[in-house]
């Protein structure tokens, strides 16, 4: 197997992992940024469930890069 | 995947790892300092003592807000340990060396620790529901129309725990070693900075859906 070919496939790997979680994140986000300027006083529990729920999105990321790094040590 | 040119010493086939001694003296550690802040406990505690308090009573609170107050008093010891013990090994990441130094490397970037972890907490889960339910009556929740669904996300669920946690911290070693050297002033320090944040999230999420999921498994319907 010829490692250009390698190396592509663990680019698109990354950056289509990229696309999804980046959108669900930025929805997530402004969202959380409405509620909180909408009501001020829960800024603090919706703060840290955003942050729990950006975290478990960035998980999704992860598990690309993941593959990413197993394909690069194949090259 | 797993680098198997970690092992210091093999007695036999038990091979000592790297990996395996950082959680000694992590574990060793833990408990040295939980001892010296319980020897001799008093009604106005000294600054150790005053720490642990805080570090239980703050957890407790956390953890007791997704169990519920009957759960959370009777689960909470479990997922604290996980969680401190998990915050500990993601933390020593951060530690000059790691990763570099013989018999130094960040247990939880690797798959066996945490795939360990999952696995205590897949058993905890199902315990815990025979405990609360009994037999017949745990059993009987997973019949329904999506029995086979039910069966296949019991299955992924100790994956997903395992993987997402590994992953997260193998990657933050690798892309901080990439970035170390693409240019080692400075550079680093951006991804060490966003890894305070980040292992103290995936030590509060492996624990929060954990507990969910037991407080899903004990429910009473």
């Amino acid at each position: 197997m010829s490692s250009g070919i390698i190396a592509i496939a663990a680019a698109l790997a990354i950056a289509l992992s990229t696309l999804g979680p980046g959108i669900g994140q930025g929805l997530a986000a402004s969202k959380a940024m409405e509620a909180m300027a909408r009501q001020p006083e829960m800024a603090k529990d919706i703060r840290s469930s955003l942050i729990l729920s950006l975290g478990l999105m960035e998980a999704l990321t992860i598990y690309g890069l993941l593959i990413a790094f197993m394909l690069v040590a194949k090259i | 995947m797993e680098h198997s040119s970690d092992v210091l010493i093999s007695i036999g086939p038990v091979e000592i790892t790297g990996v395996l001694v950082t959680m000694w003296v992590i574990i060793a550690l833990l408990a040295l300092l939980s001892w010296l802040a319980t020897r001799n406990m008093k009604d106005v505690p000294g600054p150790l003592q005053n720490l642990a308090e805080m570090a239980v009573s703050k957890l407790q609170g956390y953890y007791e807000g997704i169990l519920g107050p009957k759960l959370g008093k009777k689960y909470f010891p479990i997922m604290a340990t996980l969680f401190i013990f998990i915050i500990v090994c993601n933390y020593s990441g951060l530690l000059p060396g790691a990763g570099h130094i013989k018999g130094f490397s960040v247990p939880t970037a690797s798959l066996s620790v945490t795939a360990g972890l999952a696995i205590i907490g897949f058993f905890t889960t199902h315990t815990v529901g025979i405990k609360e339910r009994g037999v017949k009556g745990y059993l009987k929740s997973f019949l329904s129309v999506l029995l086979p669904l039910t069966l296949v996300e019991t299955f992924v669920r100790p994956f997903s725990l395992a993987l997402r946690l590994f992953g997260n911290l193998f990657g933050e070693e690798m892309v901080t070693e990439q970035l170390y050297g693409i240019f080692p002033i400075l550079v680093p320090l951006v991804m060490n900075v966003l890894s305070l944040l980040f292992c103290l999230i995936q030590a509060l999420v492996f624990t929060m859906l954990l507990s969910i999921y037991i407080a899903e498994a004990a429910e009473e319907e």
